[in-house]
């Protein structure tokens, strides 16, 4: 029987050029600068030379004077080396969310709210001209993409500032471990120019380069791993001492795929996800050779289940996996137990692992017998009963086996704010949506439709992700997380309608709009091209009162729900 | 004690306490007052206005007045107060008058189809759930359209196909009118399934008459026959979920100007009357 192919080419590692108008001389000019000139070029691999890490992964950027180039609060997936020219860092507190082009979080006026009543536009999609300017210490320049900073020497006077020379590296740890990044740097004088290197291409240069590992590697151990580390009840108590051991020995794990979303996307849309392809940080039964302290992203809590894997729980920022076993076996060294879980990453997970000798060594010691995890019992290992800790664990337990596979297979845990719709309370009225339209102008910011699981939907509408893979590469920081409840927003002066958010986000919950003045008609740009504008759910940050979707619902079969809090979501599937 | 009990419990309370206070200072003042009917009717009209701003309220959904949950729960409990005080108001005489029987009879209405709102708010949510083949309402339309084309596409190639007008013929008798528009939206909401079991029958019965490579074409025709009737399923209970409201509401405000009449009648005929 004949069968008809599609013939495409493999992609390849560098098919997408981080920036097509790098050149080979460009490359060449930055092989004789350091760092480049001193890396050995025969420990590079041949499929990815160092020039070909520099002609495909780095672009070189030129920024004028009070230009932004990181945001405190952004996040980046790509590392800077000043090349020539001077930044400035500003040192804590950093500048203010005005200054900083973000849209301030203002809760309406109770007569604000009313007058919605009458002010509220006709069309859709009508955006003031005060909305689009709201800012005037901003200036964006369309085809740059560029935040100024105005006033350059008044911030100089009114902040503390580090100045940075050419040779030195910034960013590096926000793009790795995808994490905000924590000061705002901006550049001084009309001469500064950086190199950008994406995360993929840092990654390599790593992997092949001795010196710029340790580098990097130090610096992480400096300025973040010791503060992690604090915010960790267990190591709570250890002395200064005790905590340098603790960062020299630990270890870090960067597992998966930093941009899973696209990845996601694919294998949603192919229904091949399944946990056996997940990468594997740790195994049910094997020896637990240390603690994992998930530092970013998500894994995957699961245990055998038959032939397959069920999922218990997932794991955020700031879990911890194999501290009850390493703990058991301190104690009972006779009856030592193996990892009781498998850890799998979903998407993307960065962890430090504290080496089982370290904890048995330092740590361990320094907690208070009552503060330890309990120890196994006889009964537990041989599955007949479980502990007050596995039942706590096993968040699949309370909402269902089945709820929680949908929950991880569609990476619902990373919502913060998540839609689910209770279809057996649903009656279908759509007064949510109306209730959404009215309080954005007429714009209904979601659809109340999204993938189903028994009687749980779960919309389509902005979860205001724990981990926002929105926010990765927007060229304004137009996209942001609120000032007071975290929530992800979109400053509209900022927003350049690029679509990098909306290509971003997994859950498909952005949608690019051609925006109107107050008279209907389309905005369009000096060519004649419609303006157009990122739109999402922003949670109602501006009504009193919380998501007018929530509140509008008569029948109580919405709720927008923390899914890294389970214990509410059971309480609320079965109240 | 679980969210939705505690909660029932709570209402149920209120409106027994309530109920309770209205007889009792009724049968009070009722021998001590010749006006009474004024109070336990301005009572009535007040709450009747309640309710009726209920709709008002979830036309301004941003204003802070709490959840549109706990307001429904309200309209539900003193709904039923209504009916106290309604009983207490006519002193449970059937009305005399066609004015009051109208009035009457507008209350009778609007009561009515409240309770039989509420009865498939709660219950046809949890069939279509169970059904499945969520479908928004928007959508049935255009979705209906689809499977009718595909339907028709699948008779007409099947006669050039398999050079015989069998399936194409049984299409234009029998299915037709079928996947045309909308179908036995009434059996739907009774749960009765003799129209797609007779339809599926036929369909069956026509395999007789088939070839291997027509009976490929009547398997996907049935099909398409479980969809559509999947879909009219959702029509059916989705169109009755908001056809009642089109019932209460109207008929709520057409209670309330008759009320307003009435009370302007009342105080104009009862003008030194004791």
């Amino acid at each position: 029987m004949d069968t008809i192919h599609f013939v495409i080419d493999k992609p390849q590692r560098w098919d997408s050029q981080f920036d097509p108008e790098m050149t080979e001389a460009d490359v060449k000019r930055l092989m004789e600068i350091r760092p480049f000139s001193e890396m050995d070029q025969s420990k590079f691999s041949k499929r990815t030379p160092l020039s070909g890490i520099l002609l495909n992964d780095a672009r070189i950027r030129r920024f004028k004077n009070g230009e932004i180039i990181v945001r405190a609060g952004d996040y980046g997936s790509s590392a800077f080396l000043l090349l020539s020219g001077h930044a400035r860092v500003v040192l804590n507190p950093g500048l203010p969310d005005k200054v900083l082009g973000r849209r301030n979080s203002k809760t309406k006026s109770l007569f604000q709210i009313v007058a919605q009543l009458w002010t509220n536009p006709r069309d859709q999609e009508v955006r003031s001209v005060e909305e689009l300017d709201d800012n005037a210490t901003l200036e964006t320049v369309s085809q740059q993409k560029g935040v100024f900073l105005q006033d350059v020497p008044r911030i100089l006077d009114e902040h503390k500032t580090a100045t940075m020379s050419a040779g030195e590296f910034f960013g590096e740890i926000a793009a790795l471990s995808r994490a905000a990044r924590t000061s705002t740097i901006f550049a001084v004088g009309d001469e500064t120019e950086l190199l950008e290197i994406r995360w993929q291409g840092l990654r390599d240069l790593m992997r092949f380069d001795l010196h710029l590992r340790q580098h990097i590697d130090r610096i992480y151990r400096e300025r973040t791993l010791a503060t992690h580390l604090r915010e960790i009840p267990i190591f709570q108590r250890l002395n200064d001492e005790q905590l340098k051991r603790v960062i020299e020995e630990a270890q870090f794990g960067t597992y998966g795929d930093y941009d899973w979303s696209g990845d996601y996307k694919r294998l949603a849309k192919e229904g091949t996800r399944s946990p056996e392809k997940e990468p594997v940080i740790a195994q049910e039964g094997d020896y637990p050779n240390g603690v994992v302290l998930i530092r970013s992203g998500f894994a995957r809590l699961s245990r055998k289940f038959g032939h397959g894997h069920r999922t218990l729980n997932y794991l955020s920022a700031g879990c911890e996996f194999g501290l009850r076993e390493i703990a058991h076996n301190w104690r009972q060294r006779t009856e030592a137990v193996s990892f009781q879980h498998s850890l799998r990453v979903i998407g993307y997970t960065h962890v430090i692992i504290v080496p089982t000798v370290v904890m048995e060594e330092v740590v361990l010691p320094s907690v208070k017998p009552e503060e330890l995890p309990e120890l196994f019992t006889p009964e537990e290992l041989a599955g007949t009963t479980d502990s007050k800790t596995q039942q706590t664990l096993d968040a699949g337990a309370k909402i269902g086996p089945e709820l929680m596979e949908f929950l991880t297979e569609n990476r619902y845990f990373n919502g913060t704010s998540t839609m689910v719709l209770d279809l057996e309370r649903c009656t279908r009225c759509d007064d949510c949506v109306r209730a959404c339209a009215a309080a954005n102008d007429n714009n209904p910011r979601f659809l109340r439709h999204g993938q189903i699981n028994g009687r749980i939907m779960v919309a389509n509408s902005c979860m205001h992700c724990a981990d926002p893979v929105c926010l990765i590469g927007c060229p304004t920081g137009a996209i942001h997380r609120g000032q007071v409840g975290g929530e992800v927003i979109v400053n509209q002066a900022t927003c350049v309608g690029c679509s990098i958010c909306a290509t971003n986000c997994p859950y498909e919950a952005i949608r690019m709009v051609e925006i109107r003045d107050k008279e209907g008609a389309f905005m369009v740009d000096k060519e004649m091209r419609p303006i157009t504008k990122a739109t999402k759910c922003g949670l109602c940050s501006d009504q009193i009162g919380g998501p007018a979707c929530e509140r509008a619902c008569p029948h109580g079969a919405l709720r927008r729900i923390d899914m890294n809090n389970l214990d509410a979501f059971a309480r609320w599937l079965n109240r | 004690m679980k969210g939705f009990l505690r909660r029932r419990l709570l209402w149920s309370s209120l409106l027994l306490g309530a109920s309770i206070a209205a007889v009792s200072a009724f049968v009070l003042w009722a021998s001590t007052m010749s006006r009474a009917a004024f109070l336990t009717g301005w009572l009535l009209f007040g709450v009747m206005l309640l309710l009726t701003s209920y709709n008002w309220f979830k036309k301004i959904p941003y204003l802070p007045l709490g959840r549109s949950e706990v307001w429904l729960e309200f309209h539900l409990y003193a709904g039923v107060f209504t009916g106290v005080l309604f009983l207490l108001h006519v002193r449970g005489r059937w009305p005399t008058g066609w004015f009051e029987l109208v009035l009457t009879l507008l209350y009778a209405v609007v009561m009515i189809s409240g309770v039989l709102g509420i009865i498939i708010s709660r219950g046809w949510p949890k069939r279509l759930t169970a059904r499945g083949g969520e479908v928004p309402f928007e959508r049935i339309p255009l979705i209906r359209r689809q499977i009718r084309e595909q339907a028709e596409a699948l008779a007409l190639n099947s006669v050039a196909e398999s050079k015989s007008a069998t399936i194409a013929e049984f299409y234009t008798r029998r299915l037709h009118a079928f996947f045309r528009s909308p179908r036995n939206l009434l059996s739907h909401l009774v749960e009765i399934r003799l129209p797609l079991n007779s339809l599926l029958n036929d369909l069956n019965d026509l395999n007789r008459f088939l070839n291997e490579s027509e009976r490929k074409v009547a398997a996907k025709l049935v099909e398409l026959v479980r969809q559509k009737d999947g879909l009219d399923y959702q029509l059916a209970l989705q169109l009755s979920l908001r056809l009642w409201l089109f019932i209460h509401i109207p008929v709520t405000y057409s209670l309330m100007l008759w009320a307003i009449a009435h009370i302007v009648l009342v105080y104009g005929f009862s003008a030194g009357a004791r």
